[in-house]
């Protein structure tokens, strides 16, 4: 009994002393409550990462993921002024951040007090350290990605592109396609000769979604025919310190790509049906694969070229193209292709700290250690001979460890994403230490890279003498130095952009179904009624255009 | 003659009492409403100070006090859009296709539901039919679009029937929105609907019938002279409060099955907020529609169950 | 007792009367409409079905009929094997049951309250409960009442306080009881019942039809709502109700479809579940247990439930 007790007494004892020995190093154990922009898998109770991290910063998690509407959401939390610790306020992050619910991290970070963190935007700190209204810097988000180490990686085209089926190029005998009529040329002639798959159902021309916001596949082409990367809804000349911004939808090169969509319309490459369809059915066409070509972005039908791939019609994935526009739609103009861009840091994506957290510097803290190697990998990688190897320097995963880092039920046990995702993390190459020269992401890395990329698409790539399918287009420009149109905030012209969509939306599609004798006439109305709007939004990104280059391009001149 | 009684069952002659006497000796009828007339004062009326923001260019960091009052400037700039006003248009014409096909055809379905004599029958009907309510919108538009797409089953029908020549672009003109959106709720939600007017028909008097019976009546006289009347004040009822409801014909099944080609016929006052509203942090304006909505509703309500009461049928209010 | 037997006795004589008083065509024809119904609406719900036990990438390909292409309970599998799912489905089954008793409770007793004529505030509080169906002061001014006012948010009583009454169902059964022979009520006053007793001894018990269709209708919006946890709860893990999780799933296969992947990871990811059979997967199980409970409802809803007896 005696024995008993004295063993009982120690254990109290230690179990008294354990809390004080966290106390001492200032790790008293707590809970960050955390809001995701987005939705998520809530992770498994005893997830080996999250394990990980509270054992070595004494910090554990409450997520809330985005079920319902973001901006509503977002609304709500800020009337209730009820913020939590760690604030991803996702697309909408503007509205957080323009209703004072973050705090400014310059306040934590500093080369001397947080050297890693600091390192870690330097190379990009003009684009990420904005002014606010008093014209103190401040950064409210450190940029969840994007800020890449090394040579930038373009190994395929994962933004917006003409998409064709390899087979109609393999059917083609491997041509070059490099403009706009030279697509559609293929395209006809495949079709003329192929009008039906071998199971007898009809192939589609060329597919244009328009559902909802996935209508920038109706309205986005023009600006990279034009020779430009993705800005979103207005073009940008580059090549002037004024950088020249307006709206390109109303100019009369848009004009060109929509009387040559009339014209295929009429041919039949285009069907009535695709300006009503939803997404879902839009996947289903792709998935069966008898779309032979569409304007996207890759990501946006990604499980639909799974679908082919695991039904073996590896010939009807699609090649990303850089098209432009021939010569003879732009006053004899040779045009120069760049769908792809430099890398762009995300801006205002990513966790914020809110007003309401009580140790930021805890966060920070945190954040400043997990952009060591070590936790770089865990996070990545996860944990050696467990989830990867090690052989030569090289950090690699059979091909069954790469399958179930995308499976989500393993993710949650074993991926801390929920955090990572929305942190500050290392992406490109690792420059430095016993691992120089690999990746920090698995699937960047080469080895496993090309162990996971088919047969078929071997061939069809040495067929073109190319061994990644971005050599289909030239290499990234550099970013120019507002950075991507689209991230920038056009809050105060809201209503006018959403009209200013809602008539490209409602007219395109007529004029592309319309009788050609009336194209321009109706051409000439939808400019009119476009006008207004389109002036309004493109005057207000050419105003916050010039001040996003100005930071970065020391020959901007502000206008008055 | 109104008789009141206490509860020791004395008799009272309501006319000649006070109201306050009169009231006090209803305490058990206040019992059993009060309470819940305190909660709606709560948690429906209580809010209401909310209306405030539909004259304020409201900020939700600012709050109700703290943002700037603009006057009618949020209802000027609803009333001078021309899209707003399309989206009243359709959102009326939209609802009174769903009132009429959805009372239509709901009273049918439960009338030859109840002339149904073979009870497991009766029940399998009424199970499978009402199912649909339970399908999420997405599956049921997306279902619908396959169908009326132009190599669709509707239009194949059309065709081999030599109705049309080439088929008809259902999902892409205007004209025919109101009435796919009215279809598909119809489909829907038909079975669920008549599950009210089934019960409304359990209270009638089986008597009823039987007397019917004897005198002669056919299946046809039966339905027209004791069934009918049978779930009148429900149907009255049901009418009113759903005149009251024409403000309302949802967003979803607009936002699921609208297109931009078709945006003017589709867009509903719902959608439009939805859109113009809190996503564009204009509060205000969603709350003017809100108020726009409402004050509209109380007076189509009004007005539906004074006529009722002018023509002898049962009121709400 | 005597009423009841004469009550059963009534329903007898009438139905054999009625089956006699058939004319042939009538119920013939009357099948085949019904029967054509339940096809044209069970298709959808059968298509659902064999969506969600159809392997998610090949459902990419549409064109699914009665019967799945290619079987598979990934879908299934993918939301059940979240132990999250049957602590949510015990918070959605308690709360809706407390909801329909409290629901059925309050609002039968008002309902009867407003259903007596000579009731002096019946014109005042009717107009008052009437009008809550038709005002909306908004989201936010019900968000702030509910959150910072009460502060129920962060909690299971959000669930129930702020549904346990509804002005629909209250007029529907008051026009139920609207129907019923006002002789019921006045006879039972001769005995020198008050109000309350008349309700609940008399009223109540034969009101069951219409509080079946009522608890129906409470029953079914509290176990599908969502919006009420992700707008109060969403930040507390224990307290998600089923749907939430259950919507929380579909976004998040959504969005994993549609996030930026290098080809590497989405080609290693070809056994992953898609939107579509998630989305049907997700109607299933939401619906079996409504179709489980119905027929005890359904009971309710026969024909006859005479009140001859009491009249005659």
């Amino acid at each position: 009994m005696k024995k008993f007790l004295a063993a009982f007494l120690a254990l109290a004892m230690i179990a008294s002393l354990l809390p004080a020995a966290l106390a001492d190093g200032g790790l008293e154990p707590i809970t960050l409550t955390v809001f995701r922009g987005d939705p998520g898998d809530q992770p498994d109770e005893n997830n080996k990462i999250y394990k990980l991290i509270e054992e070595e910063f004494g910090i554990k998690f409450e997520f809330e993921f985005l079920a319902g509407d973001l901006d509503e959401t977002l609304g709500l939390k800020i009337a209730n002024e009820d913020y939590p610790d760690l604030f991803d306020g996702g697309n909408s992050a503007d509205l957080i951040i323009n209703n004072g619910a973050l705090i400014n991290l310059l306040d934590y970070i500093s080369p001397e007090k947080t050297p890693r963190l600091w390192a870690h935007i330097e190379p990009q700190k003009a684009r990420i350290i904005e002014k606010d209204a008093e014209g103190n810097d401040v950064l409210y988000i450190i940029p969840n990605y994007g800020l890449g180490e090394g040579e930038q990686i373009a190994n395929e085209i994962n933004g917006p592109a003409f998409f064709v089926q390899k087979q109609v190029l393999e059917w083609a005998g491997y041509p070059q396609i490099k403009t706009l009529n030279q697509y559609f040329d293929v395209l006809e002639k495949f079709l003329a000769a192929n009008p039906t798959d071998e199971n007898g159902s009809p192939y589609i021309g060329f597919d244009i979604l328009c559902e909802d916001w996935r209508h920038f596949c109706l309205i986005n082409p023009v600006q990279h025919l034009m020779g430009r990367p993705n800005d979103g809804e207005v073009l940008v000349d580059v090549s002037t310190p004024e950088y020249k911004t307006e709206t390109f939808i109303d100019k009369p090169y848009a004009k060109a790509y929509y009387k040559k969509l009339n014209e295929e319309f009429h041919k039949g490459l285009i069907s009535k049906d695709t300006f009503v369809m939803n997404y879902d059915q839009y996947i289903a066409q792709i998935s069966s694969g008898t779309v032979l070509g569409m304007f996207d972005q890759t990501w946006d039908f990604g499980n639909a070229t799974n679908a082919l791939r695991t039904a073996k019609m590896d010939n009807k994935t699609y090649i990303a193209l850089g098209l432009v526009y021939d010569p003879e739609y732009v006053d004899g103009k040779e045009i120069e292709e760049h769908y792809l861009n430099g890398s762009v840091p995300n801006i205002r994506r990513g966790f914020g700290i809110s007003v309401n957290c009580k140790c930021p510097e805890r966060i920070i803290a945190m954040w400043e250690e997990m952009l060591s190697e070590k936790w770089q990998l865990i996070f990545n990688w996860g944990i050696e001979g467990e989830d990867y190897y090690v052989e030569n320097g090289r950090l690699l995963m059979t091909k069954e460890q790469f399958a179930q880092t995308q499976d989500s039920t393993w993710q949650k046990a074993n991926k801390a994403r929920a955090f990572f995702e929305s942190s500050p993390k290392r992406q490109g190459w690792i420059l430095e230490g016993e691992f120089a020269g690999n990746c920090w992401e698995p699937g960047n890395q080469p080895e496993i890279y090309f162990d996971q990329m088919t047969d078929y698409d071997k061939a069809f790539l040495s067929a073109y003498g190319y061994q990644k399918p971005a050599d289909f287009v030239n290499p990234p420009i550099q970013l120019a130095p507002y950075g991507e149109a689209w991230q920038i905030d056009y809050t105060p012209v809201d209503i006018e952009h959403q009209d200013f969509l809602n008539i490209q939306d409602k007219r395109l599609p007529e004029m592309i179904m319309c009788d050609p004798a009336e194209f321009d006439a109706k051409w000439d109305a939808f400019v009119e009624e476009i006008t207004p709007s389109a002036t309004a939004f493109g005057d207000f990104m050419q105003q916050a255009i010039l001040k996003e280059a100005a930071k970065v391009d020391p020959n901007v001149v502000l206008p008055e | 003659m109104s008789i009141v009684r206490n509860a020791q069952g004395k008799e009272i002659r309501a006319k000649n009492k006070g109201f306050f006497r009169t009231l006090f000796s209803q305490w058990q009828l206040m019992v059993m409403s009060v309470p819940m007339l305190l909660y709606v004062l709560l948690f429906n009326y209580g809010p209401m100070w909310g209306w405030v923001t539909a004259f304020q260019d409201y900020k939700p960091k600012l709050g109700m006090l703290g943002s700037k009052f603009v006057g009618l400037k949020n209802f000027e700039w609803l009333f001078t859009r021309q899209d707003f006003i399309n989206s009243i248009r359709n959102t009326l014409a939209m609802s009174v296709i769903n009132l009429v096909f959805g009372t239509v055809s709901s009273i049918l379905l439960a009338i030859l539901l109840n002339e149904v004599r073979n009870r497991g029958f009766k029940r399998t009907v009424q199970t499978v039919t009402y199912l649909p309510h339970f399908l999420s919108m997405v599956i049921v538009v997306g279902m619908a679009q396959n169908i009326f797409s132009s190599n669709g089953a509707v239009n194949a029908l059309l065709m081999n029937l030599g109705l049309v020549r080439e088929p008809v672009f259902f999902l892409g003109e205007g004209k025919y929105f109101w009435w796919l959106v009215g279809v598909i709720n119809v489909w829907k939600e038909v079975g669920w609907n008549t599950i009210i007017y089934i019960s409304a028909m359990t209270a009638i008097d089986p008597c009823l019938y039987e007397a019917a019976s004897i005198d002669g009546a056919g299946r046809f006289h039966k339905i027209m002279n004791v069934t009918l009347p049978g779930i009148r004040s429900t149907f009255v009822i049901l009418l009113i409060m759903n005149i009251g409801h024409l403000m309302e014909a949802g967003f979803e099944i607009q936002y699921l099955l609208g297109s931009s080609v078709v945006m003017d016929w589709s867009q509903t006052i719902d959608v439009f907020v939805l859109q113009y509203g809190i996503s564009k942090q204009q509060y205000g304006v969603a709350t003017a529609a809100g108020m726009f909505k409402s004050i509209v509703a109380i007076i189509l309500l009004v007005s539906a169950n004074a006529i009722s009461r002018r023509l002898g049928e049962d009121t709400l209010i | 007792m005597t009423d009841m037997t004469k009550m059963s006795q009534g329903i007898a004589r009438v139905n054999k009367k009625n089956k006699i008083g058939h004319d042939r065509v009538f119920p013939v024809v009357n099948t085949l409409i019904l029967i054509l119904l339940m096809i044209v609406t069970l298709y959808p719900v059968i298509n659902t079905v064999a969506y969600s036990f159809n392997d998610g990438t090949d459902a990419l390909r549409g064109n699914i009929g009665l019967w799945p292409r290619v079987f598979s309970l990934k879908a299934y599998e993918s939301i059940l094997s979240d132990n999250a799912v049957y602590q949510a489905a015990w918070i959605s089954a308690s709360k809706t049951v407390i909801t329909t008793l409290l629901n059925l409770f309050w609002t039968s007793m008002l309902a009867f309250a407003l259903s007596r004529r000579e009731y002096v505030l019946r014109k005042f509080i009717t107009t008052v409960m009437v009008l809550t169906m038709y005002v909306n002061a908004g989201l936010i001014p019900n968000y702030l009442l509910i959150s910072r006012t009460l502060s129920l948010s962060k909690s299971y009583w959000v669930y129930i306080i702020p549904t346990m009454f509804s002005c629909f169902n209250m007029i529907v059964i008051r026009t139920y009881i609207g129907g019923l022979p006002d002789a019921l009520v006045e006879s039972a006053r001769i005995d020198g019942a008050g109000d309350i007793r008349v309700f609940w001894q008399i009223i109540f018990p034969l009101c069951m039809p219409v509080l079946a269709t009522v608890a129906l209708f409470v029953a079914v919006g509290s176990w599908n709502s969502w919006f009420d946890t992700h707008l109060y709860n969403a930040g507390k893990k224990n307290l998600h109700s089923l749907q939430y999780l259950l919507k929380m799933k579909l976004a998040t296969t959504q969005a994993s479809a549609n996030a930026a992947k290098s080809s590497a990871e989405a080609l290693a990811s070809t056994t992953q579940t898609t939107p579509v059979t998630i989305r049907c997967a997700i109607t299933v199980i939401s619906t079996v247990p409504i179709l489980i409970v119905y027929p005890f409802l359904q009971k309710y809803f026969v024909t006859g439930m005479a009140l001859g007896s009491v009249k005659g």
